[in-house]
This record gives C-alpha cells, sequence and structure tokens, in this order.
C-alpha cells in the first residue's frame, strides 16, 4: 500500500515504536557459561575421566561425595526478564504516575552432574532439568 | 531512495535523542586467585601447612574418596546497563574462579585443579543471542 504522504511515513514508524517499546525493561542474568548437549557430547561413560571434563569444561563448582561415588557439579544459570509498563502511555495527560504493567522472568536454572568412581573415571552424567532455554516474553498469562 | 533517507535519518536522531545514559557496576566475592601462589603448589610434594600459608584458609573443605580436598573460590559479577527513554537493555554476567587441591591421607598435595572462568569476562549490554 502506497502512502498519501511519503513525509509521515518516519513519524508513523517512530510512533509505532514507541508506543510498542514505551516503559520497556530487557534483563538478562547469567551464571557461568550454560551448558548444552554438544558442550558435554565428549563425555564418555566409563572412559572419561574428571581431568578431561575439567580440561574443556573448567573446574566444576561443587564436588561432593556419595556412596556411588564422587559427584562433580556444574551450576548455571541463564535468567530473562522483561517488562512493559503501558502506564507511560497517560503520562502526558494524566497529572499522577499509573501504572500498568506486564512482565515475566525466565529462570532458566540448571546443572551437569558427573558421577565418578574411585579412579575419577565418569560412569554417569546427566543434567538436572534438561531445559529448553527461557525466551524474552513480557505476556505472562 | 528519497524515502529511505529522511527516515534513515529521524531514526538516528531518534536513537541520539533517547539515549539517557549508561551504566556499570561489579561486585566480587572473595579474594583473587593468584596464579604464582598456585604455581608454588608441587605435586606430591607441597604439604598440607604450605598450601595454608600460600592460600589460607579454604573457601570450603570436603572430603572426596578418602581425601582432603580444599576448595578456594571467587565470584566476579559485570552488569552493563544501556539506559534509553523508552526502554532499558540490561545484562548480569557472574563467573567463579575455582581452585580445588587434593591432599592425600598423608596431608601431600595429591592433585591441583584451578580454572579462571572470570578472565576475560566483559561488560555486556546486549541481553539477546549468547
Amino acid at each position: 500500500m502506497k502512502l498519501p504522504l511519503p513525509g509521515l511515513c518516519p513519524v508513523l514508524l517512530s510512533t509505532v515504536m514507541c508506543v510498542t517499546f514505551l516503559g520497556c525493561n530487557v534483563t538478562r542474568i547469567t551464571l557461568n557459561t550454560p551448558l548444552t548437549q554438544n558442550n558435554v557430547a565428549f563425555i564418555v561413560p566409563g572412559q572419561t575421566t574428571l581431568a578431561d571434563v575439567i580440561t574443556k569444561l573448567g573446574t566444576p563448582d561443587s564436588i561432593t561425595e556419595s556412596y556411588a561415588g564422587v559427584v562433580a557439579t556444574y551450576r548455571f544459570l541463564d535468567m530473562k526478564y522483561s517488562r512493559i509498563n503501558f502506564g507511560w502511555l497517560l503520562k502526558p495527560f494524566s497529572p499522577v504516575d499509573t501504572d500498568l504493567i506486564i512482565s515475566r522472568t525466565g529462570l532458566g536454572t540448571d546443572a551437569l552432574e558427573l558421577l565418578c568412581d574411585s579412579n575419577w573415571v565418569v560412569t554417569h552424567q546427566s543434567f538436572l532439568r534438561h531445559l529448553s532455554g527461557s525466551r524474552f516474553n513480557p505476556y505472562p498469562f | 531512495m528519497l524515502f529511505f533517507k529522511p527516515l534513515a535519518s529521524v531514526i538516528i536522531v531518534l536513537a541520539l535523542v533517547m539515549l539517557q545514559g549508561c551504566a556499570f557496576s561489579r561486585g566480587t566475592l572473595g579474594e583473587d586467585i593468584k596464579s604464582e601462589s598456585v604455581a608454588a603448589i608441587k605435586k606430591a610434594t607441597t604439604t598440607k601447612d604450605e598450601v595454608l600459608s600460600l592460600l589460607g584458609a579454604p573457601d570450603r573443605l570436603l572430603q572426596v574418596n578418602g581425601r582432603d580436598v580444599f576448595q578456594y573460590y571467587r565470584y566476579d559479577a559485570k552488569v552493563g546497563s544501556l539506559l534509553l527513554i523508552l526502554i532499558n537493555f540490561s545484562r548480569l554476567s557472574i563467573k567463579s574462579d575455582d581452585l580445588f587441591v587434593i591432599l592425600n591421607r598423608e596431608g601431600i598435595v595429591e592433585d591441583v585443579i584451578l580454572s579462571k572462568r572470570t578472565d576475560g569476562m566483559e561488560f555486556r549490554f546486549w541481553p539477546f543471542g549468547e
């Protein structure tokens, strides 16, 4: 569709941008580097040692002992938060500050756990929650 | 093309006008793990007392596989915020340096494991992507 006044386009575009993004916050928090299945594909239970894993992934966040052996845990977090305040739309017209806020937080927390035997060979490995990854989506309903 | 140029100009001007400010913050937990001190620890030679004198008391003391494990850690957090009039972007990155010193039953160092994840960690604003 061709607009009647080409000069109107920038104004229209900026207005749409302003209305869409009024009072927006986009925040992300990451703890350590999130690991994926691809990052741990090199681990072969019964063959790979904890030293091999440390060489590639760094030291684990914790090492604990269980009846089945030593448990090394890599923890990570990928939190995404987005918020829109539609109350900003009324700011030019209202004498008071009004808020109509929608927000949503996706807390993508997970951990990789490795079970090692007494010789530090990895016998089992698994992610705790198998997250698919949180998204920026302020719509809470 | 005649239409595009004014549009680009308007967008650039809008972006400049909307740029309200930016913020940098940083927080750390624990002392920096000095590489020289770690390098001074030799496997099968250094004793528990020497480790303690080099690095101080561990943040965590574990018993694993019949061995004592000293864990030292340090956390570093960096926040970058880009504050626009209409939209704010922020990103907080937290990483840790961890050192594990594994001691055998005789109190001699069996292994030293160090990783410095905080090296190269940068202030970031952009929350999207990796």
